[in-house]
């Protein structure tokens, strides 16, 4: 991504190098006096000696474009520099200082702001009458407030970071935290604004010298040369042309090296691709051999596989999970961030971020018509029917994930259109809400997201999720950005909704072991992408058979377990797996057979499977 | 909402305040008389006598608190002073002039929004793609051109060579509505050139950011089709960005404009600022600024009004 962003500048970066250098080399070239007037050959077109023509003075077009080019970015550059210098002491020394400091210096600055960028121009021109040094002047008070934001923000950033504060309490004075790691920290910020405003500045000084307020006759200048050729617009069109070409050209130019520029230092702003939901193609196109099976529960998930790209090519982040689900079941996926827990259930869902592809396996589910599909390979029209209505979903913040533009009885109420309910909508979104345990649901229904709290949002998304019906309810760590009173009324809610929607099965996903015991009727226990233990909810903490199950049970906080131990390590990255198994790294039991083959998940008992080698030392 | 608007008016009003002494003190601080500077064009020294005689007239003998409270007395009452060339009262000059800049801004700023926002979110919608790509390279090459070459190409193409509209001019709306409009329509749109690119830059990464937010994920799992999912979870959530840039945007354009009046011959505000400036006639600047600075403020209180119907949160906040 950084070279292909470098490569990217070298075009822009050479055009503009060779604009400077001209600029800078117009005494040397062999140009005619770019002032020296020819009146008998006044508006002549190109001719061997004058390339471009001859002006309404019979002066040289060409000379005069080169050597305009050398006034117009003298000014400009002379002004940006005055800005930057400026603006960012004033920036830093605001941010850093803050207080009293600041408000002298950043807010006084931002006041400049306040006025439209040509009328300061024009307000400096009357007071100092125009000419060059005016331009450079008037230039850099209006460019500098700029330099002093981005100064400003970098700065109140970069001195919160840790090593700065850290140098302060060992008491590093003042200047030398501001010169050693405040300077580099904002140079890639500020050069992208110096190279704006260079741009910015041309066009105001092109401008001003057009109005004839700006770069003082006869110093040749783009804007002056547009001035001038406008009035013999009719004998000589072409002579507008140069300039005009001349001055959008560089601008042009300097524009794209600061747009190439703010994309090497920021690549955050590349874009992604076109969004899920207006994708119209099969996730998977090639169906599998052999017919669907005729009745096989609700949800049977086989050997699902979930390639992203990264710096080593095509990497699977999850891969070959299985498991199933009958109707008014519940099965809890559990594990730690990065175990590929939330893709699958995002991939039930057909609801998977465009840079996750599903390679293989396939995902059978029993819709209400007893029809059996499989929901890998369904077109998203046909999959946006199912969405809300057989298969529905919670995420995990509900706080993010309703509207905040939207009256809460509209996000409710869309999963009732979204599937043909046109009549009675508003009733029957007051009685979910009411069912949800929403106080005053009638007020409730009226009310925006933010006029409501973290937990009775999360109410307001089952609320959403529930309107249908559905048969299948994938709840993403519903209850992980909640406080922990209110965790333990959503679940109670969920625990109901399972009682009074006796066939609707539940995926519960998350990494907290504790909420488990309380919902789940089966366990699946993923680690690093891959299934590597499934069991009854009793037998799963009764008896672990995998060290990562065990691991995570002793983490508990409301655990059996006498001491409470953290698991050392991390996950590894999805790019970074090791040979054996995964898990080995980590594992109190691994031995030397653990780290050279990766072992396969086995059944072990009747609904019980564990992906360990040692699984029977655990017993 | 009504507590809200009362107490942005208030701030709008201070800050109104604060610019008028501001361009009152940048006047009469910065060295150099105004009267000499007046009385010194083509730099000849004036005449000791006659700058005596006009400082005298203009009341710059009096002391500075003095003419302060003249001057900003005189502003309650709409009196904006006399200009130093005619006498003429610069309250009426702005008065008839001002509407003329505020239409074709407005005009400018209605089309800007009606090309920029649809094109920025179909780019969007297909980023990366052939037509995101043209688009945002139409947009990049806009933005580079300055807004007087704009003008000035156009009328040389669309009014020299191909004689297909008037180079400019102006007609009163009351004389002849449509050849007011037609002559509204070309330096309305050599603004849009420009500002229509601004926004659909802004729409474009608006909506790319709004796209990967929750809660259109969460729309989609409710089943929602695209086109509602685009138009309720999308669109609206990506006008707010939009909103502030164009307002800021329409702001600086209040003193813009001056190219391109001066390019088109349109009789507003901007054109008679030139004017001023040329003959250092500090009344008349100072009034002007003020006006045009007063209004940048009052678009300000009105964006702050727009965000509080866009997003509730604002309102109660």
């Amino acid at each position: 991504m950084r070279r292909l962003s470098i490569r990217a500048l070298a075009a822009p970066g050479i055009l503009a190098a060779i604009i400077v250098l001209a600029a800078i080399a117009a005494p040397l070239l062999p140009l005619t006096d770019p002032v020296r007037q020819d009146v008998a050959n006044r508006l002549t077109g190109p001719s061997f000696t004058h390339w471009l023509g001859q002006d309404e003075y019979g002066r040289d077009v060409l000379s005069r474009i080169v050597w305009g080019a050398r006034v117009s970015l003298s000014v400009a550059f002379a002004a940006a520099a005055m800005a930057a210098a400026g603006g960012t002491l004033l920036g830093i020394l605001g941010g850093y200082f803050r207080g009293v400091v600041e408000l002298v210096t950043v807010r006084v600055a931002e006041v400049v702001l306040c006025f439209p960028p040509l009328l300061l121009a024009l307000l400096v021109v009357t007071l100092m009458g125009p000419g060059a040094g005016t331009l450079v002047f008037s230039l850099a008070i209006l460019f500098a407030p700029g330099f002093a934001r981005v100064a400003y923000a970098e700065t109140l950033s970069a001195r919160s970071l840790d090593y700065v504060t850290a140098q302060e309490a060992l008491g590093a004075r003042t200047r030398r935290i501001l010169a050693r790691t405040l300077l580099p920290n904002i140079a890639p910020p500020l050069l992208v604004q110096f190279s704006l405003t260079v741009a910015s500045a041309m066009v105001l000084e092109s401008g001003l010298s057009f109005l004839g307020l700006g770069v003082v006759p006869p110093s040749p200048s783009w804007g002056l040369m547009i001035r001038g050729a406008r009035a013999s617009m009719e004998q000589a069109p072409l002579l507008l042309f140069w300039p005009c070409l001349a001055l959008t050209g560089t601008v042009l130019v300097l524009n794209l090296l600061c747009d190439r520029l703010r994309d090497l230092l920021d690549p955050r702003g590349k874009a992604a691709g076109r969004p899920g939901f207006l994708r119209r193609l099969v996730a998977l196109p090639a169906a599998p051999v052999g017919a669907l099976p005729a009745a096989p529960g609700l949800l049977t998930v086989e050997g699902l596989t979930l390639e992203i790209p990264s710096r080593a090519g095509q990497v699977q982040v999850v891969r070959d999970v299985g498991f199933s689900l009958a109707p008014g079941e519940t099965l809890a996926i559990v594990g730690e961030s990065g175990s590929g827990k939330t893709l699958t259930g995002l991939a039930v869902m057909g609801l998977l971020p465009s840079a996750v592809k599903p390679v293989a396996g396939r995902i059978l589910f029993t819709g209400r018509d007893g029809q059996v599909r499989d929901l890998l390979r369904m077109p998203e029209t046909d999959m946006r029917a199912l969405r809300g209505r057989d298969l529905a979903m919670i995420f995990q913040d509900p706080s993010s994930s309703l509207n905040p533009l939207l009256r809460i009885g509209a996000q409710v109420g869309e999963s009732l259109r979204a599937h043909g309910v046109t009549q009675g909508v508003k009733a029957r979104v007051v009685a979910l809400l009411r069912q949800v345990g929403l106080p005053d649901p009638e007020r409730a229904a009226d009310a925006y997201p933010h006029e409501v709290s973290g937990g009775q949002r999360q109410r307001v998304m089952i609320a959403a999720a529930i309107a249908n019906h559905p048969r299948l309810l994938l709840a993403d760590e519903p209850t992980t950005a909640l406080d922990v009173t209110v965790q333990a009324q959503i679940l109670g809610l969920l625990a109901e909704l399972r009682r009074a929607e006796g066939a609707m099965g539940m995926v519960f996903v998350t990494h907290n072991l504790a909420v488990v015991s309380d919902i789940a009727d089966r366990v699946l226990v993923m680690y690093a992408g891959e299934v590597v233990e499934e069991a009854p909810v009793t037998d799963i903490f009764a008896a672990p058979r995998h060290p990562y199950t065990a691991a995570l049970i002793a983490s508990m906080p409301e655990g059996e377990a006498e001491r409470l131990s953290a698991i050392p390590g991390a996950v590894p990255q999805p790019w970074a797996m090791p040979t054996g198994c995964r898990f080995a790294p980590r594992c109190v039991m691994a031995a030397e057979a653990c780290r050279t083959a990766a072992p396969a998940l086995v059944e072990i008992a009747s609904g019980r499977h564990s992906r360990c080698l040692r699984w029977e030392e655990m017993a | 909402m009504l507590a809200f608007a009362a107490r942005r008016l208030l701030v709008s009003l201070g800050l109104v305040w604060v610019v008028a002494s501001l361009v009152f003190l940048v006047i009469h601080l910065i060295p150099g008389d105004p009267a000499e500077l007046l009385l010194s064009q083509g730099g000849i020294a004036p005449d000791p006598a006659a700058v005596e005689e006009l400082r005298e007239r203009l009341g710059l003998n009096l002391p500075l608190w003095t003419q302060y409270v003249t001057y900003m007395t005189g502003l309650l009452r709409g009196d904006f002073g006399l200009s130093l060339q005619d006498e003429h009262p610069i309250g009426e000059e702005i008065a008839l002039r001002l509407p003329r800049t505020l239409e074709l801004v407005g005009a400018a700023g209605v089309i800007s929004l009606i090309v920029g926002v649809p094109l920025g979110v179909a780019a969007a919608l297909r980023a990366g793609g052939t037509l995101d790509r043209v688009l945002s390279a139409c947009a990049g090459l806009a933005l580079s051109i300055p807004v007087f070459v704009v003008g000035t190409l156009a009328v040389l193409v669309l009014a020299q060579e191909l004689r297909l509209v008037s180079a400019g001019g102006y007609v009163p709306f009351a004389r002849d509505p449509g050849r007011h409009l037609a002559l509204l329509l070309m330096p309305a749109c050599t603004i849009v050139v420009g500002l229509g690119a601004v926004v659909f830059r802004v729409m474009r990464s608006s909506v790319l950011e709004v796209l990967e937010r929750d809660h259109v994920r969460a729309a989609q799992a409710r089943g929602a089709a695209p086109g509602a999912i685009i138009r309720r979870h999308v669109v609206r959530n990506a006008l707010t960005p939009v909103v502030t840039v164009v307002a800021l945007h329409l702001g600086s354009l209040l003193g813009g404009t001056v190219l391109v009046e001066f390019v088109f011959n349109w009789p507003g505000l901007s054109g008679y600022l030139v004017r001023s400036v040329e003959a250092r006639d500090y009344p008349e600047v100072m009034g002007i600024v003020l006006v045009i600075s007063s209004l940048f403020v009052l678009l300000n209180f009105l964006v702050d009004l727009l965000y509080a119907v866009i997003d509730p949160r604002v309102r109660h906040g």
